[in-house]
């Protein structure tokens, strides 16, 4: 009765967060000033100017300009991207295809190894093996995304050359079709192993990059809480019932360690997804985060808009679901406030 | 906190006595903080890189008329370290990387403490609103929270600081309104677990007026788990701003690590490693030293929520 209640209420509050971070999100852009100027060139008289305010609603007062903006949104209409040259409605599917292999990819990597050697310090604790992922896992919060991408680069791009960069080879690209926009998946659709080769070997330094991060946050979760939990009386109880080692962390320990870890495995979500727009520009990967920086640099309104909406309403939501697995796997979690 | 578990405090009445029980447990927070071997070498690294920062203008040369722009040396274009006169190397425009560096660690202080000081005023102000006032002031200023905080972080800085234009200002201006959010959030929660206390309730019946509670037993008994979160800040703000940087949101040319690193972006290709790895390995010293220093001051103050131990 009461998760369902805290789901609904949580459920409710969703629509007024999209609501109001739209509003920031509209506010902000138009601190810059109209976006009138991508659609002026210089021989376009006043007349001609004021007609097009008028065609765009931008002689309107700025909450009209609102809700028009916002019921265009409704209607999958998000302007027209000056970096593309495109509306950004139709080059947003494929970015986003690109960017989504990125970060699944690295959130496949983080989870992996975060999990794996937060249980293997974790059981190890004080011991060398469990100081060498402290260290790498305090190293993970601090290092710089950009520069990591950029050693990455050196040493294995520049001096080994043993990856390359960019999202694919164009000859290998060119002979398979791309339904998906995973290129992966879609070297699996097609039966080509060499360009499923060809994809995951462009995958793999952004990936790791990117999943770097996020390794260290979920390793020190595990750690911790695999700590916490072999300190309990339930683990003393299966060992003192004779159970081995390895089955006492396995069956029991790692379980239970795992319920605040899939907390954090939800909240590295949003670390994986703003970190694509460094690994994006970093490695030449064609997806939503360099779009990104190339629209803020040159002022592309539209892009900027839909970015920032579309990564917090993915955020919010995943949040949600991973409050509510949350409160699944643990019931002792107090619901409140 | 001890404070808040120690009746005494709340009665209190002799100056002398309080200040003299604060000294104490000062020395004793700080004797608990050096113990950590891994808090020791985080604080060394802050000190030589704000030591560094400060010094800056009697290390090296500053460049006039603007210390903060790098210094271009066109004889030297693309010089690999040790080069004589640039001991790091220089970028493809003929900047000295260690100048950079140096002056770098200057921009980088002036960035964090402009913004980790900005933002805990303000939140402790807003947080403090909420949680003293409460009602409706709470609910409203606590829903802006939410909104505020549904926007990830680098990519609301990132958004704030193309809308108002790239410089170097505005990344100060575009960090500041992202991070008040958490010190917010963080008071208003310590305010209302410590308005429940029973030296607040003694306060009260002694007869005390809500300004004087707040000021003498709320706001410093709830700012421990502030200053940690400013610690870490010091390093994340760094790491974004740099980052911010690194995409193109600073002015071109001044000296700041992630510029550096994007000017050297370009050279890489051709093997030459120096102007990227250099001043990117500062940022992650800086971040590295402040998160090594906020765990450690986190373990003291408040090892309720402590991670690793």
């Amino acid at each position: 009765m009461q998760i369902r209640d805290y789901i609904l209420r949580r459920l409710m509050v969703l629509p007024i967060l999209i609501i109001g971070t739209s509003i920031v999100v509209f506010g902000l852009t138009r601190v810059g000033g109209s976006p009138i100027g991508i659609y002026l060139s210089h021989e376009m008289s006043p007349a001609e100017v004021a007609e097009i305010e008028a065609r765009f609603h931008l002689d309107k007062p700025l909450p009209v300009q609102y809700v028009y903006w916002l019921s265009g949104v409704a209607r999958g209409d998000l302007g027209w991207s000056g970096v593309a040259a495109a509306p950004v409605a139709e080059i947003f599917p494929d970015k986003l295809a690109a960017t989504m292999e990125l970060a699944v990819a690295a959130g496949l990597v983080a989870v992996a190894l975060g999990i794996g050697l937060g249980t293997f310090a974790g059981a190890r604790r004080n011991r060398m093996p469990d100081h060498i992922v402290r260290v790498l896992a305090v190293a993970g919060a601090s290092m710089p995304l950009f520069w990591f991408a950029i050693l990455l680069l050196i040493v294995f791009w520049v001096y080994l050359g043993w990856f390359p960069i960019g999202r694919s080879d164009p000859t290998i690209f060119a002979s398979i079709a791309h339904p998906t926009g995973l290129y992966t998946i879609d070297a699996i659709l097609a039966g080509s192993f060499t360009a499923l080769r060809d994809a995951v070997w462009h995958l793999v330094l952004p990936a790791v990059t990117l999943g770097y991060g996020a390794t260290a946050i979920i390793a020190r979760m595990m750690r911790s809480s695999l700590v916490e939990e072999l300190q309990e009386d339930y683990v003393e109880a299966a060992r003192a019932k004779g159970l081995p080692e390895r089955l006492v962390l396995r069956r029991h320990a790692r379980r239970n360690a795992l319920i605040p870890t899939v907390t954090v495995i939800g909240l590295t979500f949003g670390f994986l997804l703003q970190g694509t727009v460094v690994a994006e520009i970093v490695f030449r990967w064609p997806g939503l985060g360099r779009w990104m920086a190339d629209a803020v640099l040159r002022g592309d309104q539209a892009t900027i808009m839909a970015y920032v909406m579309f990564t917090s309403v993915l955020f919010l939501v995943v949040n949600l679901v991973v409050d509510v697995i949350y409160v699944y796997l643990d019931r002792r979690v107090v619901l409140g406030g | 906190m001890a404070d808040a578990r120690n009746p005494v405090h709340g009665f209190a009445r002799h100056a002398d006595s309080a200040w003299r029980v604060r000294a104490r447990r000062g020395w004793e927070l700080i004797a608990n903080v050096l113990s950590n071997p891994t808090t020791v070498i985080g604080l060394v690294i802050v000190v030589l890189m704000i030591g560094m920062a400060l010094l800056a203008p009697y290390i090296t040369v500053p460049n006039t008329p603007d210390p903060y722009q790098m210094p271009r040396d066109w004889g030297a274009v693309r010089a690999p370290p040790g080069t004589p006169g640039h001991p790091l190397g220089t970028t493809n425009r003929g900047g000295d990387v260690l100048y950079g560096i140096i002056w770098g660690a200057r921009t980088s202080l002036r960035l964090s403490l402009t913004v980790v000081s900005l933002t805990v005023v303000i939140g402790v102000i807003i947080g403090s609103l909420a949680g003293f006032i409460g009602g409706r002031l709470d609910e409203v200023l606590m829903r802006i929270v939410d909104v505020f905080l549904s926007i990830p972080e680098l990519i609301f800085a990132l958004a704030i600081a193309a809308v108002l234009g790239p410089s170097f200002g505005n990344i100060i201006m575009a960090l500041v309104v992202v991070f008040w959010v958490k010190y917010a959030r963080i008071m208003r929660a310590q305010i209302i677990r410590i308005k429940q206390s029973e030296y607040i309730d003694a306060a009260r019946v002694i007869g005390d007026s809500k300004l004087r509670i707040y000021l003498k037993d709320v706001l410093p008994n709830s700012i421990t788990p502030v200053m940690v979160q400013a610690t870490l800040d010091m390093g994340n703000i760094v790491l974004i701003g740099a980052t911010l940087s690194f995409i193109g949101l600073s002015e071109a040319g001044i000296a700041e690590w992630g510029v550096l690193v994007s000017e050297g972006q370009a050279g890489i290709s051709a093997g030459r490693w120096w102007a990227s790895t250099f001043p990117g390995l500062m940022v992650f010293l800086w971040a590295l030293a402040f998160n090594l220093v906020g765990d450690g001051l986190r373990d003291v103050l408040d090892p309720r929520t402590e991670s690793g131990r």
